[in-house]
């Protein structure tokens, strides 16, 4: 047994991880909260993708569609990453060996990996850009790999339930 | 006063017998049978119910004058209005595939029931009294009303989606 797979199980059968697992709403309550927050995170994010791409909200400056955006992506990314670990925590040791999971995770590795190329390359002179209908081909490669990420992330996760 | 009872027990049969005829339709028997129809129509539900909760939260914040201030409230309600309508069309139309899976159990489901009327009074609100305060809005501070009907737009939405949750749940 791998050292991670050790943790997963040592987390699955805690005392916290069983509670969530075997209360009658816990898992259920977490799970809604789960989704719902997805809005928050995937919704708001892709409204400023589809700026970037030119299809909505064009009088208005990416930059300040960014500076509307950000704040609410984090809060809900904030709310999703704890619900999610609750989840992950009542059934970890199930979810090392879920296929889906595993796809998951790489796939919010490389959201992450896309806002941070993004913010230290052509957004760094957005200034230059922001206010043209349609931005450089850079911006809007970002934003359809963004787009493409959230919504792959939304599909493996709800594929985690049918493995 | 007459109490209708009558046209209530047949539009009630009515109602009744065309879910039970979308369960036993073609698109019911693929969503029973399929392995993976169910969860690739779900996941389809799932991807437009991100992007249209995002468009409501954005026309709402700005109806309550918390982002984007000073820009045209009508032209960010117009904009996304599109987005809105497109996520409303796909969410729908998954919807139903989703409900031909067990058209019969979910017309006596409380959660569903409540999803319909939740629905039916967002979708009204949205197309009518939410509208005008956008309208109304445009580039200045929303007043009382406006900040109401942005709440009262949050609360519909939430509940759409909160009891859709429940449909799979009680």
């Amino acid at each position: 047994m791998s050292l991670l797979q050790h943790l997963c199980q040592l987390l699955n059968d805690s005392g916290f991880g069983t509670a969530i697992r075997e209360s009658d709403y816990a898992y259920s309550i977490i799970e809604s909260i789960h989704v719902i927050t997805i809005t928050l995170v995937v919704g708001t994010i892709a409204i400023l993708d589809m700026r970037m791409l030119g299809f909505i909200l064009r009088p208005i400056a990416i930059t300040r569609i960014a500076r509307a955006v950000f704040p609410l992506t984090w809060s809900g990314f904030v709310i999703m990453f704890i619900s999610g670990f609750l989840l992950f925590w009542a059934e970890a040791a199930k979810m090392y060996v879920n296929p889906a999971f595993k796809v998951k995770i790489v796939l919010l590795a490389l959201v992450g990996l896309n806002p941070l190329i993004f913010h230290t390359t052509v957004y760094r002179r957005a200034h230059e850009w922001e206010t043209l209908h349609l931005p450089p081909w850079r911006a809007r490669a970002a934003a359809i790999a963004s787009l493409t990420l959230w919504g792959s992330i939304v599909v493996a996760g709800r594929a985690i339930a049918y493995f | 006063m007459r109490s209708y009872v009558l046209e209530r027990q047949i539009l009630r049969v009515f109602l009744h017998s065309w879910f039970i005829a979308l369960g036993q339709s073609s698109l019911g028997q693929l969503m029973q049978t399929s392995k993976w129809g169910f969860a690739l129509v779900e996941m389809a539900h799932l991807v437009a119910l991100a992007i249209l909760g995002g468009a409501l939260l954005i026309v709402d914040l700005r109806l309550l004058g918390l982002v984007l201030k000073g820009e045209s409230a009508r032209t960010i309600g117009r904009d996304l209005s599109r987005i809105v309508i497109g996520g409303l069309i796909v969410m729908i139309l998954t919807g139903i595939a989703l409900l031909s899976e067990e058209a019969g159990k979910c017309y006596f489901s409380p959660a569903f029931r409540w999803k319909m009327a939740l629905l039916a009074s967002a979708v009204l609100f949205y197309f009518t009294l939410h509208r005008r305060a956008l309208l109304h809005t445009d580039i200045g501070t929303p007043n009382f009303w406006s900040r109401a009907a942005a709440v009262l737009s949050l609360t519909l939405w939430l509940g759409v989606g909160v009891a859709g949750r429940a449909i799979g749940l009680i």
